[in-house]
């Protein structure tokens, strides 16, 4: 055997500092996730053309020299490009043709975009509102409160939505509240559910006996504890939440129950389009592909954010 | 020795199993060398995450690949060669000639099947056998492991059976094609203590009756006094001390095993002695240490086991160790300068 | 004894959540703005009340409540305001078209969406998963009437054009529900959300069940893959999927509303998204009824069934 020097020897113990240490940095949660968020392309390209979208949804109906809703008779059914002849407007192009009434569908895509996502976020917001505070007081007082609320919120869940939503627009005067009201009537539920399930999990947790032992209050260990725990499960629902309630506005129109004419939104533009389809396809496609690229976005960033936020994949 | 003039049923020799994660390779398995003859029960004892179950699973390629992968070493099973072998192949070896039971019994077995649909399963596939005396032959190994009314029980779905019963069952199962080899992954961790006796009982039974060598994968080092013939002490992905159970119960050569041993409770220890915990973590295999894995918690540890990985070293016959200590120039204690502190 | 207990405790919910519905459609019916009698010109104040007192009007809410929920019971959903016909009647007619259509469709979106799913579930992480998942990402984002709308032009018209030139008959027809050409494109329109979903949900139950320790087992026992993922990960894989029937069964009834119209197929929907256009009230809370009927039986049946293939399942929790 080679011969080793004894001074090699020489004993150094065990070594407290490094026997503890972890070889890998720890990051906060949100941190890590927002980290893998970005690293995940698809998502950070579908998070950029939602923030393009809705921008443009906001700005190009202010810079158009068209209104939604002016029409040009002298050139309907006209395809792209198509520079406009008629009145005070003479010069200028219509970028995305015009309809069967001669209105400005560039102009009409984006002011429909404006009321879908409005609608949309409208309706996902009281969704969100009502299903936090339903949820979070059934699943934090738990018992008979919890088992009530549930057979109730069960029976809403039974209920097909669309034909509720239908039932209430015949009732209800056309237009956007309207919209926002029929969906929030019955969209809650899934929310609630979810946030309910977050705060029964969450509750006999350590930190909020803590609190509780301390003489916090019921109402701010809702709202200071349990709610930012349940926050990035509730983030991936709002946002698989938007896509569907686009859906829901684009399906309505589409059956003649959205908003008033000569109101545009996608749904309403896709149903104009439809009838128009045989002859002047792209006046179908342009809110097609609106609608289609919107909720495809909203799903892939949605999917990426589960994965962000999944503590499982962390390896 | 007796067991030498028996066959040698596994050979594994410098195994490397590495796991290609994204955060890089993780060097699971660094390393590993052992032998197992026919009815023999080796049981392979350590911490948890050193590498023993990786080791046990890549005897039958159960870790999917990718991400897994065997960079170094070999397996041979019998004559076959595990390494080198095709899925094909290993199909027709997994449950003929190795099988293995597992540590959570209430999850190994498909809830949505009854349980004898399940063995007789097992023994469709490696024995040309109609499905009647497959049926037969299913109720024979569960009465093999005590399970009383086994024609009944055979027609019931596992969440009918008992923890203990259900891993009696998985025993049952893994022995139902008289495999030269069983592999017995924790089987009594997920267990009540009156139940492991029972399962331990079972596994020693076993051992008499069949000539199956049994692999056995535990960290509790209680489990393995009872039965086993040789232990191969693990870690962070090696084999630190191989030897008898008395070697290493009483002859142990290696800090870890000797602090390992100290960390276990025993009844007739006088009263005074106090249980000491190995302070620290195993080392990360995202980046294993250059020298002697345990060296960052090792009392004991000197200059050349932070550089240095230390080779084996023959203590007894069939007892090796792999410590620098042990080193034929390694100086007294007092030359080393080495107290006693924690 | 539990499953009794379970199966009166689904059948419960069903019949709650029924009478929810009736009530809701009957109150807001009569909120409905208007008066029924009111037209064109004012009647004299006997006929009213003998109308009234004829439709029992003069009754009580609660007592014509009593009675709407009475005629419901017996079937008996009014006359179409349209048509004078019993909406019982159109319903029966129309309804058989629009459930051949939509069992077609769930059939094709099942057996195609679990096939997608697992498929994309086995090759996790390699092209084939993408390319499934790409498909199923685009089947949830795109509704049902673009698709529908894209089909029939392309493949309806467009395709067939073509085929005429090349002196070949139709391979699908773009309207109708006779032949059986006629039947794919609306069958592959409604069914495509779906299957999409159904694969989404799929591949993730598949991986779950794929990486559970009776898995290892069968693969320990020297199953090949293959034998793995039909014996033993398929139907563990496939239960969630059963629970999201009711649901989808639901999409599909909506989902015909438009492509009945689109493919202009005598279904259901069509009449009922008439009936909305032409402000047939009675029409529309009859099918609302109806519709709303046969998803809460749907749904109670997907419940039952799903009580039956998991022989695990807690009953008491249900």
């Amino acid at each position: 055997m080679e011969k080793i020097d004894k001074s090699r020897f020489a004993w150094v113990g065990a070594d407290p500092e490094k026997r503890e240490s972890m070889a890998r940095p720890s990051i906060t949660y949100w941190k890590d996730a927002m980290g893998r968020l970005m690293k995940n392309k698809v998502a950070v390209v579908c998070l950029m053309i939602i923030v393009v979208l809705i921008l443009a949804c906001a700005l190009v109906p202010m810079f158009s020299p068209y209104t939604s809703r002016e029409q040009h008779l002298s050139e309907l059914n006209k395809g792209f490009f198509t520079v406009c002849n008629d009145g005070e407007h003479a010069g200028t192009m219509h970028v995305f043709g015009t309809d069967k009434l001669g209105r400005d569908l560039l102009t009409r895509a984006f002011e429909g975009g404006r009321v879908s996502l409005m609608i949309a976020f409208a309706a996902v917001s009281v969704n969100l509102i009502i299903g936090m505070i339903y949820g979070g007081i059934s699943g934090y007082f738990g018992g008979m409160v919890d088992n009530i609320m549930m057979r109730i919120v069960e029976v809403v869940n039974g209920i097909p939505y669309l034909i509720v939503v239908v039932l209430l627009m015949m009732v209800l005067p056309k237009g956007i509240f309207t919209m926002v009201v029929a969906y929030a009537t019955v969209g809650w539920t899934g929310m609630a559910r979810l946030v309910r399930g977050q705060c029964l999990s969450l509750k006999n947790q350590e930190f909020v006996v803590a609190a509780e032992a301390m003489g916090a209050k019921a109402s701010r260990i809702i709202a200071r504890h349990l709610l930012p725990n349940t926050l990035s499960v509730i983030i991936i629902n709002v946002t698989l939440a938007v896509p569907s309630a686009i859906f829901t506005e684009a399906f309505l129109s589409y059956i003649g129950m959205g908003v008033p004419v000569p109101q545009p939104s996608w749904g309403m533009l896709a149903q104009e389009g439809a009838g128009m389809f045989q002859l002047y396809p792209s006046q179908l496609w342009i809110p097609a592909i609106a609608i289609s690229l919107t909720m495809l976005s909203f799903n892939l960033l949605g999917d990426g954010l589960r994965d962000a936020f999944d503590p499982r994949l962390r390896r | 020795m007796a067991k030498d003039t028996k066959k040698v049923v596994l050979d594994v020799n410098d195994l490397h199993v590495s796991f290609d994660t994204y955060a890089g390779e993780v060097k699971a398995v660094r390393g590993v060398t052992f032998t197992l003859h026919e009815g023999e029960v080796l049981a392979i004892v350590g911490e948890s995450g050193c590498g023993k179950s990786v080791t046990a699973q890549t005897v039958m390629k159960l870790n999917p690949m990718p991400p897994a992968r065997i960079p170094q070493g070999e397996v041979h099973l019998g004559e076959h060669d595990i390494v080198k072998a095709s899925e094909k192949e290993m199909q027709t070896l997994r449950g003929k000639e190795v099988s293995m039971i597992f540590q959570d019994p209430m999850t190994c077995l498909n809830p949505t099947k009854p349980v004898g649909k399940q063995i007789v399963e097992a023994i469709r596939h490696h024995r040309k056998l109609s499905t009647a005396e497959a049926k037969a032959e299913a109720i024979k190994y569960l009465k093999m492991v005590n399970i009383p009314n086994a024609e009944e029980r055979a027609k019931q779905y596992p969440h009918e059976f008992s923890g203990g019963m259900r891993q009696r069952a998985m025993i049952a199962m893994a022995l139902s094609c008289n495999p030269k080899v069983l592999i017995a992954d924790e089987p009594t961790t997920a267990l009540d203590v009156t139940i492991q006796a029972q399962i331990m009982d079972l596994l020693a039974e076993i051992k008499e009756e069949t000539d199956t060598a049994i692999i056995l994968i535990t960290h509790d080092l209680g489990v393995v006094a009872g039965m086993a013939d040789r232990v191969a002490v693990m870690y962070a992905g090696k084999i630190v001390e191989t030897g008898s159970v008395e070697d290493i119960f009483y002859r142990n050569a290696h800090p870890y095993t000797q602090a390992l041993l100290k960390s276990l409770p025993s009844v007739d220890a006088d009263k005074t002695e106090r249980l000491v915990s190995i302070a620290g973590t195993p080392p990360d295999l995202l980046n294993p240490p250059h020298g002697c894995g345990f060296a960052a918690r090792c009392k004991r540890c000197m200059k050349i086991c932070q550089e240095e990985q230390p080779p084996e070293f023959t203590v007894g016959e069939g007892h090796v160790a792999s410590c620098w200590l042990l080193h034929p120039d390694c100086p007294s204690p007092e030359e080393r300068g080495e107290k006693d502190v924690d | 004894m539990q499953m009794l207990k379970y199966v009166l405790k689904r059948v419960g919910y069903s019949i709650v959540t029924l009478f929810v519905l009736v009530a809701l459609t009957f109150f807001l019916q009569r909120m409905l703005p208007g008066d029924p009698f009111i037209g064109d010109k004012a009647l004299p104040q006997a006929t009213m009340d003998a109308l009234n007192a004829k439709y029992g009007l003069d009754k009580s809410v609660g007592e014509q409540f009593l009675i709407y929920l009475g005629n419901c019971l017996h079937g008996d959903l009014g006359l179409s305001l349209q048509t004078n016909r019993p909406v019982a009647t159109i319903i029966a007619d129309s309804f058989v078209v629009s459930f051949d259509l939509g069992i077609r469709a769930i059939i094709f979106a099942f057996v195609l969406g679990v096939l997608l799913g697992t498929v994309a579930a086995i090759k996790r992480g390699k092209a084939t998963d993408t390319i499934c998942m790409f498909i199923a990402l685009v089947g949830v984002s795109v509704p049902s009437f673009i698709v529908a709308s894209i089909l029939q032009y392309f493949l309806g018209l467009q395709l067939t054009q073509t085929l005429k030139g090349a002196g070949m008959g139709a391979m699908f027809a773009a309207t109708g529900w006779d032949s059986w050409n006629s039947k794919i494109l609306p069958v592959l329109a409604l069914g495509f959300g779906s299957l999409a979903q159904i694969s989404r949900l799929t591949r993730t139950s598949m991986l779950d069940v794929l990486g559970q320790d009776y898995i290892k087992t069968a693969k320990a026992k020297g199953l090949s893959q293959p034998a793995i993922i039909w014996k033993h990960a398929l139907r563990n894989a496939i239960t969630p999927v059963v629970t999201v029937l009711g649901p989808i069964a639901a999409a599909v009834l909506t989902g015909a509303f438009v492509v009945e119209n689109i493919f202009s197929i005598p279904g259901l929907g069509r009449y009922f998204v008439q009936s909305i256009q032409t402000m047939d009230y009675t029409m529309i809370s009859g099918t609302t009824i109806f519709y709303g009927a046969f998803l809460i039986a749907a749904n109670l049946v997907v419940d039952l069934v799903y009580g039956v293939i998991d022989p695990r399942v807690k009953l008491e929790e249900g």
